[in-house]
This record gives structure tokens, sequence and C-alpha cells, in this order.
């Protein structure tokens, strides 16, 4: 009883163990806190890590090929069993990509996914990370009519702007009008210097007819005449003209006609597009304009369903790029699009200041066309080059998979890569990956696999996703063990505070000890006093940590947001998280493993001024005053 | 332990130092006794002897004196009476039982219960209140829940002995609000609460001023009267023990 009723009363009027116990709930405090905020990032970090990496893959080398994998499916399925919850064929390649902004050709190097519809999705977090909704449900790699966002976010004008089927009909619409226009002017120049030519001709033949009169001076006036005023500095140089020798009639036509053609002047008004079409089609019918085969009549004929006709050969999987005019001729871009291609999203995001504010600009949309340029399979690689049409962006948050993943669909890349067999017509794949179910092992799955593909039979790479990022998990694991480490020094401070106090205690009371031992007090119950003591303070302080912790993360952000409100400096930046607020997971294994700690700390600390205090001999004790 | 036992004739072992200078009262047995107690503290290589071989015995309802210049041993020697130090030598006897080789937890136990113990310092516990302070043997003595189940009647009894030493109305006073009396006397009461068979007291008054010195031996001597307890007494005031019932006096750790 005296036991705990001088622990509380130690406790109680204590100045020094009110200190000790804030340094015991600041401890265990932090450590709830930070420990609270690391796996909050580092589960959000490997969720993104994770996110298009598979479970486990089976991958042959960069270039090189994986034959018949459905025999490989097979034997996998096999092999790991119920383990497997879904599994998918990739190709994967390096490749160059090629787009155009504002004119100028904008180069750079993917990593080019040849992904399959259907399975894709089911093996890695493709679906959730794309940007258009309609997709992240039912997807497909065409260009989509709705559902690319418009979205403000992150702090700064995040803005898509025009994107989809509106944006790429309106932009070559706009090509064509101006192709339109630029044909059309061609051929009134073309007109008119016909129409010019046709005069001069005339004027010719009427100026030999006049040398044939042999007056000189009349033809010379007669020719002036005959000219239109503004049109005089056509005919610059009479002097070409005039001569004792009539010149060459032809040679005088052909020079006439190459200064014509230079000097037609611009048309005052853009000319009526729809009464030249109308002009043109009668024209047509009667004589074709030379020059002007490249009439704007197909733009507007062609349709969906010559998309059929871009279909690549299955023989031969360069004949596409051999004949292209073929393809182009049948293609309209205001109605049909190239092969689908989903781009990561910081290869077309750029940071620019409109208005003194930081805004995104980008460089391609979804609607605009790219051009990938890749080599081919086997031995004797070669370079094809392919457009596509972008249909959607990709944006796990992860930069270095958003600055280099490029999707397509699986069989055109085949296809275009020449992994089909021209007899059989089996495609190759470079990569089988596989998802396992909710809590299988993945290391031991990825052994099994390497036990039945070995390297020394088999040219594959086998590894699990944490294999791959294994540089970036282990040294966040080593950060998070090194900061427990410390904090828990932290805590270990305070315990070393708790001893001092102790000891300072323990000397202050000597004379209570020894009055409790004389007057029959056992050794024992003098340390439990202060085990007690030290147990008390552990209790209060944990205590008081873990509410204070649990607190402070629960309500972490509003308490950032009051940071940042009084020192002005941002205490979270989404930008470089990419989180829109700090992540955090509670543990409760972690909460009750730290407060024990702190428990077991105060009390070790305990331990040794208790040891002392009980071993006090009574008459030492209380001998003097 | 009951008083009946301390009733039966005393068998005192024989000692051939037992002088014969102190008178015997042969109408009362011996509560206790001590023979031959050598002690001494040793200060490096150097021993130095404070008791050379002391024998006595206290007679059940008597005041014993110890009178003795300073440094005599005269705190040494109540210790060794009281178990809180073991002699060199000798032996220590309480009720014919030799108490000084007890293992701790006896030695314990009878401090608790049979001895009631009084110092020069007042030695209270500052946390505790005065009523607190008195309640402290028998919180030492009982567990957690038999206290709390007889908490009602020790409280009753030390209010009871408060009020006896005039202290009913400092309760619940803490030590450092009291004068030095007034400690005195909570010392006195906690040292009764457990209804001792004797009283050890190391220089009760030394540190207190006539008034209140003479106040404390009032309240002790009635309560002395009161309950017939024995009384051991370390004094330096030689009226005092003039008034005590024997007087051991300590020269050069003999008694003579
Ligand atoms: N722990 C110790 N170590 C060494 N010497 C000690 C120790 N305790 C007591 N002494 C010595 O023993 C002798 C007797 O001490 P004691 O306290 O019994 O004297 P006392 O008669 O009570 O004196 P006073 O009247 O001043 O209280 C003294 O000389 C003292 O110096
Ligand atoms: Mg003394």
């Amino acid at each position: 009883m005296y036991k705990l009723l001088l622990s509380w009363r130690y406790l109680r009027t204590r100045f020094i163990a009110l200190a000790s116990i804030i340094s015991v709930t600041l401890g265990v405090a932090t450590l709830i806190v930070v420990n609270s905020v690391m796996s909050g990032f580092v589960f959000e970090m490997k969720s993104r890590l994770h996110g298009i990496l598979s479970d486990v893959e089976v991958a042959a080398p960069l270039l090189g090929q994986i034959h018949n994998p459905e025999y490989h499916t097979d034997v996998i399925r096999k092999v790991l069993g119920n383990d497997i919850e879904s599994m998918t064929c990739v190709v994967r390649n390096p490749a160059l990509l090629t787009f155009e902004v504002n004119g100028r050709q904008w180069t750079q190097q993917v990593m080019l996914l040849g992904i399959d519809d259907e399975s894709f999705g089911k093996v890695t977090d493709f679906h959730p990370y794309l940007q258009n909704t309609h997709k992240r449900e039912q997807f497909s790699f065409n260009l989509e009519e709705h559902g690319y966002p418009q979205w403000v976010a992150n702090g700064c004008k995040d803005w898509i702007g025009e994107s989809a089927w509106d944006y790429r009909r309106r932009k070559f619409q706009k090509i064509r009008q101006a192709e339109t226009r630029r044909l059309e002017q061609e051929r009134l120049y073309d007109l008119a210097a016909a129409e010019y030519l046709e005069q001069q001709a005339a004027k010719s033949r009427a100026w030999d007819a006049n040398q044939a009169d042999d007056s000189s001076a009349t033809a010379s006036t007669a020719h002036y005449d005959s000219v239109d005023s503004s049109e005089q500095p056509i005919a610059a140089s009479p002097a070409t003209f005039i001569g004792p020798q009539a010149p060459d009639r032809s040679s005088a036509k052909k020079s006439m006609s190459e200064s014509g053609f230079q000097y037609v002047p611009l048309p005052e008004k853009a000319p009526d597009f729809a009464a030249l079409h109308a002009q043109r089609a009668e024209t047509a019918s009667e004589t074709k304009p030379s020059g002007l085969t490249l009439a704007p009549t197909h733009f507007s004929q062609a349709g969906g369903k010559l998309r059929e006709l871009r279909k690549f050969s299955p023989v031969d999987a360069h004949a596409r790029f051999r004949d292209e005019p073929n393809v182009e001729e049948f293609f309209n871009p205001e109605e049909d699009q190239y092969t689908g291609i989903i781009l990561g999203l910081a290869i077309a995001k750029r940071k620019t200041i409109i208005d003194g504010e930081l805004t995104d600009f980008y460089m391609v949309r979804p609607g605009d066309d790219v051009q990938i340029m890749f080599p081919t399979v086997g031995g004797t690689a070669k370079p094809i080059s392919e457009n596509c049409t972008l249909v959607d962006f990709y944006s796990s948050n992860m930069h270095e998979y958003d600055s280099s993943f490029a999707f397509v669909p699986l069989k055109e890349l085949q296809k275009i890569r020449g992994m089909v067999d021209p007899l059989t017509g089996d495609a190759s794949v470079s990569t089988i990956q596989i998802k396992l179910k909710e809590g299988a092992n993945l290391d031991e799955a990825r052994d099994k696999l390497i036990a039945q593909f070995p390297p020394e039979s088999y040219p594959y790479d086998i590894h699990t996703w944490q294999d791959t990022q294994r540089p970036l998990l282990s040294a966040v694991n080593m950060e998070l063990t090194i900061l427990n480490l410390l904090l828990f020094m932290i805590i270990a401070v305070a315990g070393f505070g708790i001893l001092a106090t102790f000891f300072m205690i323990v000397v202050e009371k000597t004379k209570d000890i020894g009055v409790l031992k004389a007057l029959g007090a056992p050794s024992s119950g003098v340390m439990s006093i202060f085990l007690g003591y030290g147990m008390a303070l552990g209790l209060v302080g944990t205590g008081a940590g873990v509410i204070l912790g649990l607190l402070f993360v629960r309500y972490i952000n509003q308490i950032a947001a009051v940071v940042q409100m009084i020192t002005g400096q941002e205490v979270f930046d989404p930008a470089i998280y990419y989180f829109s607020e700090i992540p955090t997971i509670v543990s409760p294994l972690m909460v009750v493993l730290v407060g024990l700690g702190a428990i077991l700390i105060a009390v070790l600390a305990s331990v040794l001024p208790a040891l002392r205090a009980a071993r006090l001999h009574p008459v030492e004790a209380l001998r003097y005053e | 332990m009951s008083r009946s036992t301390a009733a039966q004739p005393a068998k005192l072992p024989s000692s051939p130092r037992k002088s014969g200078t102190t008178p015997l009262k042969l109408a009362t047995q011996t509560l206790m006794s001590a023979t031959s107690i050598h002690k001494s503290y040793r200060k490096g290589t150097l021993e130095v002897p404070v008791l050379k071989g002391v024998d006595l015995e206290i007679a059940e309802g008597s005041f014993t004196a110890i009178v003795g210049q300073s440094g005599s041993g005269k705190s040494t020697l109540l210790h060794l009476l009281a178990t809180l130090d073991a002699p060199d030598q000798g032996a220590v006897y309480f009720q014919d039982r030799q108490i000084d080789n007890l293992p701790s937890r006896q030695r314990e136990a009878i401090r608790n219960q049979e001895f009631g113990l009084i110092f020069q310092f007042y030695h209270l516990l500052p946390e505790l209140t005065t009523l607190e302070n008195v309640l402290v043997p028998k919180m030492v003595q009982d567990g957690f829940f038999s206290y709390l189940r007889n908490k009602r009647a020790y409280k009753k009894r030390a209010a009871d002995l408060l009020e006896m030493v005039g202290l009913g109305h400092r309760m619940t006073h803490r030590p450092s609000e009291l004068s030095g009396g007034e400690m005195q006397r909570t010392a006195i009461a906690r040292a009764l609460i457990s209804e001792p068979s004797i009283i050890l007291a190391d220089e009760p008054t030394g540190n207190l001023d006539e008034q209140n010195g003479d106040e404390v031996l009032e309240t002790l001597n009635s309560l002395r009267n009161q309950e017939n307890l024995t009384v051991v007494m370390v004094t330096h005031d030689a009226n005092l023990a003039q008034t005590a019932d024997k007087t051991i006096r300590l020269v050069n750790g003999k008694v003579v």
C-alpha cells in the first residue's frame, strides 16, 4: 500500500517527474507520428512502384522473344498452380517517339509495351491510372469522344485543353482547309498563267505576222498595247524582243512563261471555294488542269470502313511501309485514327508560365498523331517507323514510369515487329507477366519458375517487381530502419533522463528510505516503490504520447496547413510528392510496440536507482540529517 | 506475538560479565536484554571499536535512560537493540528470543509490530499528511487488500492517537507545516500505532527547545502510564535521566 501511495505522491509532487513524463511523451508521440507518416509514404510509394509492374515476370532479353507463349503459360500454370490470379503476355521493346510541337520535331526514347486489352489490366494496376474516364471502365485503344479531364488540381492550373475526336476533327479540318486554300491558289495561278500564256501565244502569233510585214516599229507598239498595264513589269525587258534578228519563237514563249508564272499577283480576296469546287467539277469532266492531281475530294469521301485497308499484311510486315501512299490515299485523319497509343503523361506534359501563372503545357494531346520507330526482332533487325494516334495518357505519378512508357495494342506490335510466324500465324512475345493471389509468396514463386526455366537452358530473366525496384525499396527500408533507430534513441535519451532523475530522487529520499526500513519495510518493498514510480512515469508518459501522437497523425494535414500559414513555408508540396495530402498509416502493432518499449525503458531506467535504494543501510540512511 | 509470552519467567542466559552493579528489580520481568555486545566501525584499514562488550536488561514497563558523552555509542547501541544493525559479537534478546540473527523478514516484522522507534530528527515522510505518516507502519504491515479492509479501524486508531498527542486538528497537514514539537509528537503517534511492546527513542527532545521538549516528554510520560509502555530513551538531559527507573551510562564503549 505504502508503495503505491508513495509512488503516486512522488509522481505528483515532483516537477522533475513531470519533465520525465514529458520527455517520454514526446518520444512516444514522435515515434508514432514518424512511423505512421513513413509507412504511409512507403505504402503509397510501393503501390506506385508496383503500379504497372506485375508480381512476377518471365522476360526475354531486350530484343529477344519468347516463342510459343501458350506453351509457357501452360507450364507456368502447372508450376504455380493455385497461386496464379491472372497472366498476360506483353511485347516490350525500346523505341523512339517522334511528334511535332509547333512545327518542330520532338524525339525521345520510350519503352514501348504491346499490351493485351483484356488481360493486362487484370495483371497490373493499369486502368486506374488512365486519364480518360471511359477507358478506366471500358478499355480500348480507340480515341474516345469524351471523358478527357479538364481538371484543375495540385495547386496549378492543370489544363489538358481540347482533346479527343473534337480536337482531332478540328485540327485536321484546319489543315485540310489550309491545304485546300493553297491548292486553289496554286490552281488559280496556274489558270492565270495558262491564260497569260495563251494571250502571249496569240500576241506572239500576231507578232510573227507583223514580222512578216517587215514593220518593226508598229510591231513593237502593238506589243505594248496588247499588254495589260498592270502586268507591265512582266514584259520588263523589251530588249529581249527587239533585235535585228527575229527571236526564236519557242524560246521567247519559254522565257515569257517563266516570268509570267512568277509575277502573277495574288487574288485580292479569298477565292470562293464553293464556286471553285463547282467550277472545278465542271472543268474536271472536260479538261483536267495540269499539276492539280491532289484534288481535295478524297478527304471528304473516305470513311471508317476504309480503315480495314490499312490492316497489316501478316505475310510481310513491312509491306505497309513500302507503299505508304497507297495507305494514305484512303486515310482521312478527320475520321480515321492510326493505331492507338497511350503515352506516359510526363512525356507530354511540361510546365510553362502563362500570365505569371505556372501552367501545364501539353506538347501532344489525345487526338494528335505521333510516330514511333523501333527495330524488328531477329538477328537482322531493321528499324521501322509507324504512325500512331495518341488516345490517352497514363499517369501513375511515378516519374520513372510516366516519362518512359508507351502502350500500343499487342497484336499490332507483334505484326509490325515481325513476331508473327508467316507460316503458322503463331506470334511470339517478349514478356509473360503473372499476378499472384493475395498473400502468395513472390520470391517463392520466382524461385519455382527459375527452377522450371533455368538460365542454362532458357534465355529468360525471371524476377518479381521487388527485384526490379530492389535498389529503391532497400534504400527506403534502410531509411526506415535507421529512422526508427534514431528515434528510438530519443526514447533512450528520455530513459537516461529518467535514470538521472531517479538517482536524484533516491539521494533526496535517502532518509525516507531509512525511515521506511526502520519501520519494517522490506528492501523489496522499497525497491518496488521506485520501480512502480518508473512504471507510472512510463505509463503516464506513454499514454499521453500515444494520444498526442494519434491526434497529430489524425490532424497532420491541418497541422501542416497551420504551420504553413504561420511560417509561410510550404510544409508539404503535393507537386513534389505527388500526393494531395500527407499519407499516414497507423499500425496498431507499431503503437503497441512503441508503447511497450517506452514503458520498458522507463522501468529499466528505474531499476538501478531502485536497487540502490533497496541496498541502502537503514542506519546509514538515518544517521545524518 | 502477545504480551502473555513476556509474562513467563525470564530465562536469561547467564553471562559472566553480568555486572552486579545493576540493581535487579525482581518484581518485574525482563523484556529485552543484550549480552556482551561488541561493535566496531571500519575506517579503511583502521578499526574503530565503539561498543566493547555491553550488557543490559530492560524490564517490562520500565523507563530506561541511556546517557553518555557524545560519540560514546549511545545511538549505535539503540540501533543494535532495534535490529537496524547487527552486532559484531554478542546477542540481543527480545522476549527470550535472540533477535539479532533472525532473517531480515522476521526482524522487519518485529520492528514493525513490537518496536516503536522515535528519532531525534522526527523522520516523517514529507509527502504524506500527519495522519498518513501515523498510518505508515500499518501500511507496511498489511498487504494492499487487507489494508483496505482494515483501513477504517486503522484510521480511527491513528486519529485517536493524534488526539492523544494533542494534534487532532492537524491531521491533514504536511510535516513542513508543523512545528518541531508537533512533528515529534506525530512521530510518537506513529511509534504507537502498532501497539508496540517497547519504545526506542533516540534523543527525542534533542532538537527541540525546552518548552517543546517538555511537552513531548509529558506526552510520552502520560502515554507510558496509560498504556504501560516500556521505554528506552537516549538522552543528554541529566534531569530526565534522574526520573528514569534505570540509567545506563556508556563510557568508552562500556556500561558503567
Ligand atoms: N558508519 C560509521 N562509520 C565509522 N564510524 C562510525 C559510524 N557510525 C558511528 N561511528 C562512530 O561511532 C561512534 C559512536 O557513534 P554514535 O552515533 O553511537 O554516538 P552517540 O553516542 O550517539 O553520539 P551523540 O550523542 O553525538 O549522538 C562515533 O565516534 C562515531 O564517529
Ligand atoms: Mg546519537
